[in-house]
């Protein structure tokens, strides 16, 4: 794990309140069923974007279930965004999990007339708040909501989690210097970085590397991590800590 | 004759108006706050302004971001530029149906000096194809008012307002009976109808009166509300007359002469004739009446095309 910061207090290495102890333990357990839920659906014919969900699934459980919970205690209002909408799969299947939606519900996913969109629609399930598929996006969305606070007061945070392959859109850049500019601390973009776009791999593609250094030149503090629920729910937490806006690069665990 | 007032100059006066009564009203630019009248907003209201620099993608996602917090977000900038984000106001803010208002301004042949890149003929084909989009372009300075005031007072649900530079030709005294939705008759036709849009509306009335002293009775409308488009109004006042004529500062296809086509073939009533910008890009031209007469939209041009076209159908 590097750091461009302070160390991130690794969890149970520093004093972590009791509230946190019990979400994490809880949303790991609950991260043990949406993995048998999504190697279930993955071999059941509704494989889609397999890898890109695959990749997203310790993300999206440390967002949605310790980050905005956590920030709930806190009192501050939290978001997540699910930029690369195509992780669909993880999503789902984290919410079935958490009972947030009904495992059998999940039969549904990609048949005419469910709601669960191939790309997540607003609204239609637990925690969505923006319809997403349209790579690029997220983070000038999550720049929006994060300014809102500076205008009426109300404390948010957004996390945002964006492809790596994403990358390749314009606008994350547009945004990214958004962010930066505005000094929107409240923002915390996450990258999943496995490595691997539509048609291959992704330095093969468009080169993202040095991804680091991109990122801290448009004045972000960056923290890499690897793909391990444990130490993405803990950069999540140092993130909140910083004072100016951090993107969390998950990278592949070997 | 026509005199010429700024629709930027409507834009800036109701907008710091509207900025003292509503808290939640945050303007956004993409660094044309100089050129749109945005800036005068954000002089006087600092904390509520964003200028998100040359970015008109990221300019249209802020503002998503802004209205799902719950603020009151206007995106302004160029119609051209502004179009580079149509994915993002089709698969964001009419998807979702974010109460963002666009109001793009130096639409249509009104930045004359600049040409063909930065003069916007397609965009309301383009904004009217999506669909829960609100699509208006007002008349003149005090529609422009009334209508913007609408807009962000009242209007709920993403909407996209074209205006032009400083071309607004007058039509009306005063900012009343103008609503989202709606259209207004400002002369009643008898032979023709011409229903026009923008600065075409007092062109056009002009050229009602050019036509008066030829013996030929036109009414014009102001279809001010492009979508939805009042289509009852438009099918009673066709079926009345003989000759049906779409004026617009926008490619014939796709913008209001679209639209009306649309209306009339479905419910067969008339003939009609379009005019505008046919199949080509703008050009540069050192003033604009010169370019507006270089596309036949003077009130002499839309006149004589409305004679001959009124002569063929008489036939």
């Amino acid at each position: 794990m590097r750091g461009d910061g302070a160390p991130i207090s690794r969890l149970g290495g520093g004093s972590p309140s009791q509230a946190l102890s019990d979400l994490v333990s809880s949303a790991s357990s609950t991260l043990d069923g949406a993995w048998a839920l999504f190697e279930d659906l993955a071999s059941n014919g509704s494989a889609w974007h397999v890898g890109s969900s695959r990749s997203a699934l310790n993300i999206i459980a440390a967002v949605f279930g310790v980050w905005i919970p956590r920030g709930h205690d806190l009192g501050i209002k939290r978001f997540g965004l699910l930029s690369k909408g195509h992780a669909s799969m993880a999503l789902y299947t984290w919410l079935a999990a958490s009972r947030m939606i009904p495992i059998e519900e999940l039969k549904s996913y990609l048949r005419l007339g469910s709601r669960l969109q191939a790309h997540p629609e607003a609204f239609r399930v637990p925690g969505i708040i923006v319809s997403t598929g349209s790579l690029g996006q997220g983070l000038s969305i999550a720049n929006g909501i994060a300014l809102a606070s500076r205008i009426d007061g109300v404390p948010r945070e957004v996390a945002v989690i964006l492809g790596d392959g994403e990358l390749d859109e314009g606008q994350v850049w547009e945004a990214v210097a958004t962010t930066s500019s505005k000094r929107l601390s409240n923002v915390t973009a996450i990258v999943d970085r496995n490595m691997t776009q539509h048609t291959g791999r992704t330095e093969e593609v468009k080169a993202k590397e040095p991804l680091e250094d991109r990122w801290r030149s448009f004045g972000w503090h960056v923290v890499t991590v690897r793909n391990t629920f444990d130490e993405i729910v803990a950069a999540l937490e140092e993130a909140s800590t910083v004072d100016m806006p951090v993107v969390v690069i998950v990278r592949p665990r070997s | 004759m026509v005199v010429f007032e700024s629709y930027r100059r409507a834009v800036s006066s109701i907008l710091t108006e509207l900025g003292d009564r509503l808290d939640d009203l945050v303007v956004l630019d993409a660094d044309t706050g100089r050129s749109t009248g945005s800036l005068a907003f954000g002089k006087k209201f600092p904390g509520r302004y964003v200028n998100v620099g040359i970015s008109e993608q990221d300019l249209i996602g802020t503002a998503a971001g802004l209205a799902l917090a719950g603020l009151r977000p206007v995106a302004m900038g160029f119609a051209m530029f502004l179009m580079r984000a149509f994915e993002q106001i089709r698969n964001t803010l009419a998807r979702d149906r974010l109460n963002v208002k666009v109001i793009a301004t130096h639409a249509g042949l009104s930045p004359h000096i600049d040409g063909a890149s930065h003069q916007s003929l397609e965009d309301l084909a383009l904004m009217r194809s999506i669909p829960g989009m609100t699509v208006v372009s007002p008349a003149d300075f005090n529609s422009t008012r009334a209508l913007i005031r609408a807009a962000v007072e009242d209007h709920v649900g993403p909407l996209y307002m074209r205006l032009g530079r400083d071309n607004a030709v007058h039509v009306y005294d005063d900012e009343e009976g103008f609503r989202i939705g709606g259209l207004r008759i400002v002369r009643d036709p008898v032979d023709v109808v011409v229903y026009a849009v923008g600065p075409m509306v007092g062109m056009s009335l002009e050229a009602a009166k050019i036509l008066e002293t030829r013996g030929i009775k036109a009414g014009v409308v102001d279809v001010y509300t492009v979508k939805p488009i009042d289509s009852d109004t438009i099918v009673k006042l066709s079926s009345r007359s003989i000759l049906s004529v779409t004026v617009e500062e926008h490619n014939t296809a796709g913008g209001l002469g679209g639209a009306v086509a649309e209306v009339l073939a479905e419910a067969g009533a008339g003939r009609l004739i379009r005019m505008g910008v046919h199949e080509r890009f703008g050009t540069s031209s050192k003033t604009y009446l010169d370019l507006v007469e270089a596309m036949g939209l003077t009130p002499r041009g839309i006149a004589s095309r409305v004679e001959s076209a009124l002569a063929t159908a008489r036939r």
